[in-house]
């Protein structure tokens, strides 16, 4: 198990690929102390506008802020459940409806410190976390997304 | 720019109505003097919801702003 934890790249340039999950997931295989695994996949919506149907969302972020707040993040949520492994892979650029855009993952030794560590991760990086999604609309035009 | 100034980095929103990612403004002691400054020059910015970071960590209120300080503006964020 890592001892000293240093803040890591979460950004992806466009969508996160079905592949890089499947892989992910592959590589806990050999960590058998792990019971459960709770996953949580941000998917672009194809939202309707005023404007238009939106096609694709061009995310950008300030991207030194976001990692120091990632891994502030990250930190506490380590501290609060007792979890194995913990990931997160958010994108950059454009991605298309359908296209997946924000991978969570955390593992742990029981389900519920998984479960509720991931729901909680999803909550604040949504919050707090320094990136902004400019929603694509199929008529050229575009929207800023505001989170709720 | 000289440690007697004020970076200035904006993003979404904030970035298209100001027409610009980057200002370098002289020094200015606090976020309120810097808010001030900025609706004056951008009138748009008056009706239009945004926060400081200052040195990537947020500014709630009235906060000083340190000699060489990197400001950021950020509007609401919305990623996910």
């Amino acid at each position: 198990m890592e001892t000293k934890r240093s803040p890591k790249n979460i950004f992806v340039q466009g969508p996160i690929s079905p592949e890089s999950i499947a892989k992910s997931i592959a590589n806990h295989s050999s960590k058998t102390d792990i019971g459960g695994h709770s996953i949580f996949l941000g998917q672009v919506r194809a939202d309707e506008k005023e404007s238009g149907k939106v096609t694709a969302i061009e995310y950008t972020a300030y991207e030194e802020m976001a990692l120091e707040k990632a891994f502030e993040i990250r930190e506490a949520i380590f501290v609060k459940y007792p979890l194995s492994c913990m990931h997160i892979y958010h994108s950059l650029g454009e991605v298309k409806v359908g296209e997946i855009c924000l991978f969570v993952f955390t593992s742990s030794k029981h389900r519920k410190a998984a479960i509720d560590a991931c729901e909680e991760l999803v909550e604040r990086i949504k919050k707090e976390v320094p990136v902004w999604g400019k929603e694509l609309i199929d008529n050229d035009g575009s929207v800023w997304k505001e989170n709720l | 720019m000289t440690l007697t100034s004020i970076h200035i980095i904006a993003f979404g929103m904030i970035a298209e109505k100001i027409k610009t990612k980057e200002l370098v403004l002289e020094y200015m002691p606090d976020t309120e003097v810097l808010l001030g400054y900025l609706y004056q020059q951008y009138p748009d910015l008056q009706h239009t919801k945004f926060s400081l970071a200052i040195n990537k960590k947020m500014a709630v209120g009235k906060t000083a702003i340190p000699v060489g300080a990197e400001v950021a503006l950020l509007p609401p964020f919305s990623g996910g």
